[in-house]
């Protein structure tokens, strides 16, 4: 069964930049995958398509209800003016329930991303790492099965992105959300999907769809090991080729 | 510098120009109708008081007043500006029109079309206090970010939703900030009204009173009302600071204190 459907999907912004070639791709229920790319190439482009927060100018895509997809921003994005429960609320109380049926499912949220402490404080009190954990409390807190993150981790230092990066596999693996993750890294990406999407430069396109071979209870040990570093090396590869065709032609 | 020593010292430099400008007028035997020294005008502000008191009460009145309704009308129409670039485009230059023109230009109008006085300088006192209101929301309307609009987006939200949960907190600093303005202006305006509109007898306000008494040359009566309405605006901004902090207390950048 898959979780997202894109037929033949391109994007043209109304300034006439191309963003998007037609890309035709499905994600299957359950998988994580992540998307690399070259910067500009349209990995935004296509995870907001994905979310719904814009129009395909051509192709259809199918995707769970509104309240089943969760979002998460390259910077927390998070209400300055809001405790860090009543950001985590803000799905539920969009959604019109009432804050006794809240409470549960904020308290759970919290103490998956290991936030329970700091449920009455203001963003501003956290640090970099914590504001994105909320982040990630807010987008499942509805009990979502797609997940859709946009370079998450990219603003952080490598200590708190290996953390962060091992707490969603694990949670992951506890709820079997989908998962598209875009990044930056390729490191990144190998370390946490199944499957990895690679993008050309600007105007994008999918140029390699490559499943990842690592043992599938992964831990930090993993990012030490020999298939690690080959599946890394093969995907740069793939990359710099295609930057250097892109240059060349 | 200690905090109590930046607190004493505007006190001190106070405290001193005072007693230069007592000396000197005594040393030059300066007459009282030219200019009365600080202990005259402190008597002229114990003697009247009450009375002058009861006439800042009147200025007030309007000053709230006109605040208030600049606050609701200038947050109005600034969403409503906000809705579209056109309606922007449209209407903005109208209220540039109304910052722009000194109030005392209108003021012989609004006294022939207006029999009300209170309703008069209401009127000349929110022309002068709405513009940075209106400008200042407007700012923050157009500077809301733009990835929670979309997370508002990818949730459903009504219109209402995001007006009162997105739009109006992170409008508020912007807001705020034009209100601490429009404080001082209200006050201007509502001074500068009455002067113009030349409201006597005994619920004039201490704008009238201050004239009435310099034209009959009580200098010292005169300063006591200048004295007064300077307080009265210097205090206005303090409360109107100290609004702002306390709204803001827990998120924004300009309420932070240096321990926090
Ligand atoms: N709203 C928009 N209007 C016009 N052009 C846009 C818009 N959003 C993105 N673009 C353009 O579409 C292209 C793809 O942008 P996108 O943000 O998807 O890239 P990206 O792969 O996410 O880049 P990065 O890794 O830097 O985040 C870029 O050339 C960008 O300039
Ligand atoms: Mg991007």
């Amino acid at each position: 069964m898959s979780a997202v459907t894109v037929t033949g999907v391109g994007k043209t912004f109304a300034n006439g930049t191309t963003a998007l070639v037609p890309v035709t791709l499905e994600i299957g229920s359950g998988r994580f995958v992540s998307i690399v790319g070259p910067s500009g190439c349209g990995k935004s482009t296509l995870l907001r398509l994905i979310a719904g927060l814009t129009q395909p100018t051509t192709g259809t895509i199918t995707r769970p209800g509104p309240l089943s997809t969760g979002f998460v921003f390259q910077d927390a994005t998070l209400m300055p003016w809001a405790t860090v429960t009543d950001n985590v609320a803000l799905p539920l109380r969009l959604a019109g329930m009432s804050e006794g049926e809240i409470n549960q499912p904020i308290t759970e949220a919290l103490e998956r991303v290991g936030l329970s402490g700091f449920a009455l404080a203001y963003p501003r009190e956290l640090s970099g790492g914590m504001k994105m954990r909320v982040s990630i409390a807010r987008a499942i807190v509805t009990g979502p099965c797609l997940l859709l993150m946009d370079e998450p981790f990219a603003a952080l230092d490598e200590f708190t992105r290996f953390k962060l990066n091992d707490d969603l596999l694990a949670l992951w693996q506890q709820n079997g959300w989908t998962i598209v993750f875009v990044t930056h890294s390729v490191r990144e990406a190998v370390f946490l999907s199944e499957r990895v999407l690679v993008m050309s430069p600007h105007p994008g396109r999918i140029i390699a769809d490559l499943p990842t071979q690592l043992p599938s209870s992964r831990d930090a040990g993993v990012r030490l090991s020999h298939a690690f570093a080959d599946q890394c090396a093969d995907i740069s590869n793939r990359l710099n080729e295609a930057l250097q065709q892109r240059a060349a032609s | 510098m200690s905090r109590a020593v930046r607190m004493v010292l505007p006190v001190v430099f106070g405290i001193l120009l005072l007693a230069a400008w007592e000396i000197l007028v005594h040393v030059y035997a300066v007459p009282e109708y030219v200019l009365p020294g600080p202990s005259a005008v402190a008597g002229a502000l114990w003697s009247d008081g009450p009375e002058l008191l009861g006439a800042l009460a009147v200025t007030l009145e309007v000053t709230i007043a006109a605040l208030v309704l600049a606050a609701l009308t200038g947050a109005a129409i600034a969403f409503l500006l906000a809705q579209s670039p056109t309606a922007e485009r449209t209407f903005f230059p109208y209220a540039v029109f109304l910052q722009v023109t000194p109030i005392v230009t209108i003021a012989p109008f609004v006294i022939i079309w207006v029999n009300n006085i209170f309703i008069v300088l209401l009127i000349l006192a929110w022309v002068a206090a709405v513009f940075p209101i209106i400008s200042n929301t407007l700012l923050g309307l157009k500077s809301v970010d733009t990835n929670l609009r979309d997370l508002f987006l990818l949730y459903g939200a009504s219109r209402w939703q995001v007006m009162t949960r997105l739009l109006a907190p992170s409008t508020l600093p912007y807001f705020l900030g034009g209100l601490r303005i429009s404080g001082g202006l209200a006050l201007i305006g509502t001074v500068v009204a009455e002067m113009v509109a030349g409201t006597s007898g005994t619920s004039s306000g201490l704008a009238s009173r201050l004239l009435e008494a310099s034209y009959r040359l009580e200098l010292a009566r005169a300063l006591a009302c200048f004295a007064l309405l300077s307080a009265t605006g210097f205090v206005l901004y303090l409360l109107l600071d100290a609004l702002s902090r306390y709204l803001l207390r827990h998120w924004h950048e300009s309420a932070r204190t240096a321990e926090s």
